[in-house]
């Protein structure tokens, strides 16, 4: 359907083309006739030549037109006659993406502006910031305008050539990119080249064809139709002639032009590899865009007029395009008027020569003009302004233009879509987060689905998940999306390019994923609205083929080990998210609760073991063998048996999991993923069910201890901290925490130490990190005296009494004393340190300093950090800490510090933010903040539903 | 349905939602907000703060309402030609959800469309 409208744009706009240097060209030999110009004679000689940019937008009196439309069939024949290259004539649409400041557009996003920021956003940063138009002379000429240039002698005689050698050498420099936006209407419509042969009528009947479009108000009056189409046309770009003989009147027949296949395939390049060819020309393009702006202007034959059409004249003129070519009205309104009132005669064209650009206020009226090219080109010339231009992005909102491109969503004309789903993605990057609330609130979300659900054509279907990415990083619509395109999104995209079957088929192998930037873009989105809460996770858990479709999609990147991109990224940055709370909100999890001590309680073992010996010190030894007992035990037990294979959510937390996840540490070199994968760990070992237990144990068993452990050392701040707190989750298994005791404790008083002095500059730990390494010290050493002594044979303690000394931060301090509290408390290991030479006062004094300002340090309070420890960290991730619960963070990952920010303060979860990296603080500020925040989604009613007792929303 | 850039404008469309049938419901997919006995500072579609007219709050995906084209935001200015506009809550959704109406017409504006043809008496 797509091929179709582009085609029969194409063969319209080719049709119109012709008809238009038809016109012209006839207009202009009457003219000079009438004139009877000395100069002009030898053109009059040879009629073709003259091109006729002007003479099409002016408007004759009546008396002319009636005399060109006599004279035009005789006219056209002898330009036919005249113009044995036109076939060679044809039109290449360019479509470029580029990246404005990098290079690479995909990279950039990643990383980002601060240390922390991660910036999912939208890589999208790609834009498609061009599209160049230009007119090629197969035959004599190479692509480049100079060929042109040389072939342009024998092409003199043709009106046509002189026109199209205009178009190239723009077309070619680094001017095309404006030229197509404006020129025209056409340019975006890949045109094949055509026989000219055809009788000239063709293409007036051709032009009829097209008027019905036009036929608003604007339209031509039935008088002058034939005549006024023709001027209308002038909007698009001469180019080639179309004309295959027998085809005028079905515009389907031009379709076999293999250039608009080639087209596509380019842009296509252009988008995944940044387009390196291209590039340099649109850079070029955007650093002159004023003079591209008189480029575009172009139209060759429009020029010509103006100067007398002599090639080697124009030749000259040509690299300061300016003074030929200008025209006043050229701009994107010249064509409006145009269908209003005929422009100025040609006489007043020569009087202002000077073009200017469009106005935006103009653009946008072009979005809503007749001609549907026009409306494309001024999409896509408006994708152009906004790229990377806040200023341009932040007017076209506040004149009203995301609603028009909205709507063009749904138009008809498969160009015009994609030229608008174009805008929009550029219109919705971006910090700003005014035009993505616009977007929202015109439709924008529910359009998009529909045209992702409708299109077929792969680069709107990247336009449009792009742009699905960019709005997902704007909190206030993570649930919009959801709402509207979570469906869509899981099996028009995710669930196919996955490679994953509903029902496998034995004979075949499983199918691998495919990095597409379709997937890349949707998985992207996915990632960000996953970070919206208990509601999007419930959502997204239960989105049928979600999970199922992305292990198997990261099962296949870990078989081909293929682990570093951006789509697995994603991937496992969702996978995270989902993981997070499981143990609380999947459905039936109840069940699984371990309320008891069972055979598997060693998390409830070990709470309780905690709480007793918070009371009393003493009891630790004791109970701790107790617990190594029972998890010895669990080390034989059987993981349960299923009877059928798990599928949906409950994968996210089946112990085979830990594999994939421990298979992605090991493999993977993109930090963003090792933390995820990390963090995945972290929230599928926190919490007291059967589940969890089961995870930390198979963790052990995969030996996916060391593999932690080594990651310890990465260079990376926030894949040490989502290690260090996966690590201290883990240890709520007895044996996991001998074990971590006797091998990772010098990796984490390593840290300690870089914290205080950095190995190298800029590789300074962030608090949180600091804190979350040392609330895992806290909690190994914790009930454990091996542990202990393991701190203190790492030479832990004088890392950590510097660190309280020295530190900057109140909470690494209080983290750090806390430690030193704990390692006091064995009595064992006094005599230890005291023949090091410490004293008590180091101790004590440091852990009552930690005390005094919150008061809750007492015993209890220590019961609390270790016990809550899994649930606080559950509950900091809510709140969106990334430490504790990667999934805010990864959500968040995606889209940047500042969101996170934002968030908390929604949320009220900075209490809970807080309490996660800081162990010793009471749970009542933790808990202040419920977990179910809000449903951003539905607002409206739970605004009003504070206000009235009413029903605020009812579904109906 | 949806507003087409060139195409005569009008700032009213009529939506025609035929009700899919889930089990004895008749169901349109989609819920409303709003109503004379509501707080209508709390309607985030609203430009005016006082209006109290019914609003389009959410529109299942796939579902008959989405369909039909209702967009969420969209205010419900009739429905098979009743006025919805100074009604309660409660008497909008009976209105919506007779049971012996398997069709319901809705007559609806939203802001985009309201801007678009301002923006055209303008140009």
């Amino acid at each position: 359907m797509e091929d179709c409208n582009v085609h029969s744009a194409a063969s319209i706009l080719a049709s119109v083309k012709e008809q238009e240097a038809r016109f012209e060209r006839l207009t202009r030999a009457l003219e000079q006739e009438r004139r009877h110009v000395a100069l002009q004679l030898e053109r009059a000689q040879q009629p073709g030549m003259v091109s006729g940019g002007m003479g099409s937008g002016q408007p004759l009196p009546m008396a002319w037109q009636q005399l060109v439309l006599q004279e035009q069939s005789p006219g056209s024949q002898a330009s036919l006659a005249t113009m044995p290259e036109a076939p060679d004539v044809l039109e290449e649409t360019v479509t470029v993406e580029e990246d404005p400041g990098t290079p690479t557009s995909h990279v950039s996003i990643v990383t980002s502006e601060d240390g922390t920021t991660r910036r999912t956003e939208t890589k999208v940063t790609k834009t498609v910031k061009t599209v160049t138009t230009r007119t090629v002379r197969q035959v004599p000429v190479g692509p480049d305008g100079l060929p042109l240039l040389d072939g342009g002698p024998p092409l003199g005689p043709f009106a046509d050539g002189a026109l199209d050698r205009h178009f190239l050498l723009r077309g070619g420099g680094p001017v095309a990119t404006l030229s197509r936006a404006y020129l025209s209407s056409g340019g975006g419509f890949p045109e094949g080249p055509e026989p000219r042969d055809s009788p000239s009528y063709g293409s007036l009947s051709r032009g009829l064809g097209m008027r019905p479009p036009r036929a608003g108000p604007l339209g031509p009056g039935p008088g002058d139709g034939c005549f006024t189409l023709p001027g209308h046309r002038e909007a698009f770009p001469v180019g080639p002639e179309p004309g295959p003989p027998g085809g005028r009147s079905l515009p389907e027949r031009f379709q076999a032009e293999p250039y608009g296949l080639e087209d596509d395939t380019r842009s296509l390049a252009a988008d995944d590899e940044g387009g390196p060819e291209l590039e340099p020309d649109y850079g070029t393009a955007t650093r002159r865009r004023p003079e591209c702006g008189r480029g575009l202007h172009t139209r060759a034959y429009e020029d010509t007029a103006d100067d007398g059409g002599e090639l080697a004249d124009e030749r000259p003129a040509f690299p300061m395009v300016t003074a030929p070519l200008a025209q006043p009205e050229r701009g994107s309104m010249g064509s409006l008027d145009r269908l209003v009132r005929r422009s100025p005669s040609v006489d007043s064209a020569r009087k202002e020569p000077r073009w200017r650009d469009p106005e935006l206020p103009e653009v946008l009226a072009m979005l809503r003009h007749p001609v549907d090219p026009v409306k494309a080109n001024a999409a896509a010339y408006l994708q152009h302004l906004c790229f990377e231009n806040e200023g341009v992005k932040r007017r076209v909102r506040q004149l009203r233009g995301l609603p028009l491109l909205v709507a063009l969503l749904d138009h008809p004309r498969a160009e015009v879509r994609r030229r608008a789903c174009g805008a929009l993605r550029n219109l919705s990057y971006g910090r700003d987060t005014d035009n993505k609330a616009a977007i929202r609130d015109c439709g924008g979300v529910p359009a998009l689905v529909r045209l992702l659900r409708a299109a077929r054509d792969n680069e709107v279907r990247e336009l449009v998940t792009g742009t699905l990415w960019n709005l997902s990083s704007y909190e206030p619509l993570k649930m919009v999306i959801i709402d509207h395109g979570l469906q869509t999104l899981t099996h028009e995209v995710i669930v196919p390019h996955s490679g994953w079957e509903r029902e496998p088929n034995e004979d075949s192998k499983p199918r691998d994923a495919e990095w597409t930037t379709v997937f890349k873009n949707t998985s992207g989105c996915l990632r960000n609205v996953s970070s919206d809460g208990a509601e999007a996770r419930r959502r997204l858990r239960e989105c049928e083929g979600l999970v199922d479709a992305l292990l198997h999609a990261l099962q296949s990147a870990v078989g081909r080990k293929d682990t570093d991109n951006k789509s697995v990224e994603n991937c496992v940055c969702i996978m995270r998210n989902l993981s997070y709370h499981v143990h609380k909100e999947v459905p039936g999890a109840d069940r699984y609760q371990e309320a008891e001590p069972g055979p598997l309680g060693s998390a409830v073992g070990s709470q309780r073991r905690r709480r007793d010996d918070a009371s009393c010190f003493g009891g630790k030894k004791a109970k701790g063998k107790k617990d190594g007992e029972m998890d010895r035990n669990f080390d034989t037990l059987d993981l349960p048996k299923r009877t059928e294979a798990a599928k949906g959510f409950e994968l996210l937390y089946q112990p085979e999991v830990v594999r994939l996840y421990l298979s992605l540490l090991t493999e993977s070199r993109n930090f963003n993923t090792l933390e995820a994968a990390a963090g995945a760990l972290q929230n599928l070992s926190a919490g007291n069910w059967m589940w969890a237990t089961y995870i930390r144990a198979t963790v052990r068993k995969e030996r996916g201890l060391p593999v932690l452990v080594e990651l310890l050392q990465s260079e990376t701040d926030k894949v040490v901290r989502a290690v260090a707190i996966a690590l201290r989750n883990l240890s709520l298994d007895r044996r996991n925490k001998d074990l971590i005791g006797s091998y990772a404790m010098a990796e984490l008083v390593r840290n300690v130490r870089n914290a205080q002095a950095p190995p190298r500059p800029g590789a300074c730990l962030e608090e949180d990190t600091v804190v979350a390494v040392l609330n895992t010290i806290h909690e190994i050493v914790s009930d454990s005296l091996d542990n202990a002594r393991s701190l203190l044979q790492a030479r832990g303690v004088p890392a950590l009494v510097a660190l309280v000394a020295s530190s900057q931060s109140v909470r690494e301090a209080k983290a750090a004393s806390h430690v030193l509290q704990t390692v006091w408390s064995y009595k064992e290991l006094r005599g230890t340190l005291q023949k090091d030479g410490w004293t008590k006062a180091r101790f004590q004094s440091a852990a009552a300093t930690a005390k005094g300002p919150k008061g809750a340090l007492s015993p209890g309070g220590f019961d609390d950090s270790t016990l809550p420890l899994v649930d606080k960290s559950l509950e900091g991730e809510k709140t969106g800490s990334r430490d504790v619960i990667p999934m805010d963070a990864l959500g968040p990952d995606g889209y940047s510090t500042v969101d996170r920010r934002e968030r908390r303060p929604r949320g009220a979860s900075s209490a809970g933010e807080a309490s996660e990296k800081e162990p010793l603080k009471l749970d009542p500020s933790r808990k202040a903040p419920p977990p179910g925040p809000s449903r951003p989604a539905v607002r409206l009613v739970d605004a009003v539903g504070d206000a009235k007792p009413q029903p605020v929303d009812s579904w109906v | 349905m949806s507003y087409i850039p060139g195409q005569p404008v009008t700032a009213v469309v009529v939506i025609e939602i035929h009700k899919l049938r889930q089990g004895e419901n008749l169901i349109l997919g989609f819920s409303i907000g709003g109503g004379i006995d509501q707080d209508p500072s709390q309607n985030p579609f609203s430009e005016d703060k006082t209006d109290k007219g019914i609003y389009v709050t959410r529109v299942s995906e796939g579902g008959p309402a989405e369909i039909a084209g209702l967009q969420i935001g969209d205010k419900i200015m009739q429905v098979n030609g009743w006025d919805m506009t100074m009604v309660t809550h409660d008497q909008a959704r009976k209105r919506l959800t007779k049971r012996s109406e398997e069709v319901v017409r809705l007559l609806v504006t939203r802001q985009s469309l309201q801007k678009a043809v301002q923006q055209s008496m303008l140009s």
